[in-house]
């Protein structure tokens, strides 16, 4: 009884990431040292895989790579109206987004990561690993990133003026009283973007690793066998959200790039184009 | 006025797990029907289902963050 009503932050996971060590003034966080971990390792697989690009693939773990590129252009393609230079021109940024999210939600259900591996420091104990998205720093730095490009392309693309002017002509005739009042919800809007962005992702995986830990006091002699759904439950949600941070920011970047104006529906769309350069792709 | 913080706790988690219900059963509901009307479209319909329930979950997860830092 006593774990139930204390089951949560107050004894099991911190909300905040611990200070692992400073340098300069300038702590570093646990989460922020697998963060720098995963990005080295996904950024040595593509450098050597680039290396050994062939029009045929030498070995099955390239081969499994391109499939991953190849499936994140076509997914922003199909957001951006089926625009393939756009989306190629988009596509490092958010495939570094999704490898970057999927590694480190998966990389939090290893052993060795949150609670296995401890630093003493001083009375209190301090886990050398913690998956990046369990903080809340870390999200909002994601999101944060995703919301400048989309703030630095749509002004790019409409020049400023125009792209404030947007948000106060919602309604037709430009002088509707209405937009006055319109146009402040419509910019919050963008802040409520960035904020959900960062709530969302953190908020799942850490609630899954509450949840995982959780189900570990529960369990007590039999969390081996107890925490296997939900270990199952994890992985599923860890795909999902990176995906949905992928979907959610190409969509908004789609949204703010397109010309305002423009009611004409894009006929660039059939079906035997799409699979020519799906094929020039793999190649 | 004195609550108890399990009181409070236990009501922001029932509460606030009202609505992602009653959108994750539309969610489900609206896909279960379009699949019965168009069969082929299964896969697309499945991944969009997906997507959707992702987003209305966000709402669940704000509420249990709400709870994980009541003290």
């Amino acid at each position: 009884m006593n774990y139930l009503t204390h089951f949560a932050a107050d004894s099991s996971v911190p909300l905040a990431s611990e200070n692992v060590f400073s340098v300069f003034g300038f702590s570093v966080t646990n989460s922020m040292l697998l963060g720098v971990i995963i990005g080295l390792i996904i950024t040595g697989v593509f450098v050597v895989s680039a290396r050994r690009l062939k029009i045929r693939p030498g070995s099955r773990f390239i081969y499994f790579i391109e499939i991953t590129t190849v499936f994140i252009l076509d997914t922003i393609k199909t957001n951006f109206d089926g625009d393939e230079k756009k989306a190629r021109k988009f596509l490092p940024l958010f495939l570094a987004f999704f490898l970057f999210i999927l590694f480190n939600n998966l990389f939090g259900l290893l052993p060795g990561m949150g609670g296995t591996i401890f630093l003493h420091s001083g009375t209190d104990q301090i886990p050398l690993l913690r998956p990046f998205t369990t903080d809340l720093n870390g999200t909002l730095a994601l999101a944060l990133i995703a919301m400048s490009t989309v703030w630095f392309f749509a002004v790019k693309e409409r020049g400023a003026i125009p792209h404030i002017k947007h948000y106060f002509s919602i309604l037709k005739p430009w002088w509707n009283p209405m937009n006055f009042f319109l146009g402040p919800l419509e910019l919050l809007t963008e802040l409520i973007r960035l904020t959900t962005l960062a709530l969302r992702l953190f908020g799942v995986i850490y609630a899954g690793e509450v949840l995982l830990r959780v189900i570990t006091i529960l369990s007590g002699n039999f969390a081996w066998a107890g925490t296997v759904p939900i270990i199952f439950m994890e992985i599923f949600f860890s795909a999902i959200q990176a995906y949905l941070f992928l979907m959610l920011s190409t969509v908004y970047l789609a949204m703010a790039t397109t010309p305002i104006h423009d009611d004409s529906p894009d006929s660039s769309h059939s079906p035997s184009d799409q699979k020519m350069t799906q094929v020039e792709a793999v190649n | 006025m004195n609550l108890s913080p399990e009181l409070v706790k236990g009501l922001t988690i029932g509460l606030g797990a009202i609505g992602p219900a009653v959108g994750l059963g539309l969610i489900g509901a609206a896909a279960v029907n379009s699949v019965g009307r168009n069969p082929e479209a299964q896969s697309k319909i499945f991944t969009m289902a997906l997507i959707m329930a992702g987003l209305v979950d966000a709402v669940m997860v704000f509420v249990l963050l709400i709870v994980f830092t009541t003290k």
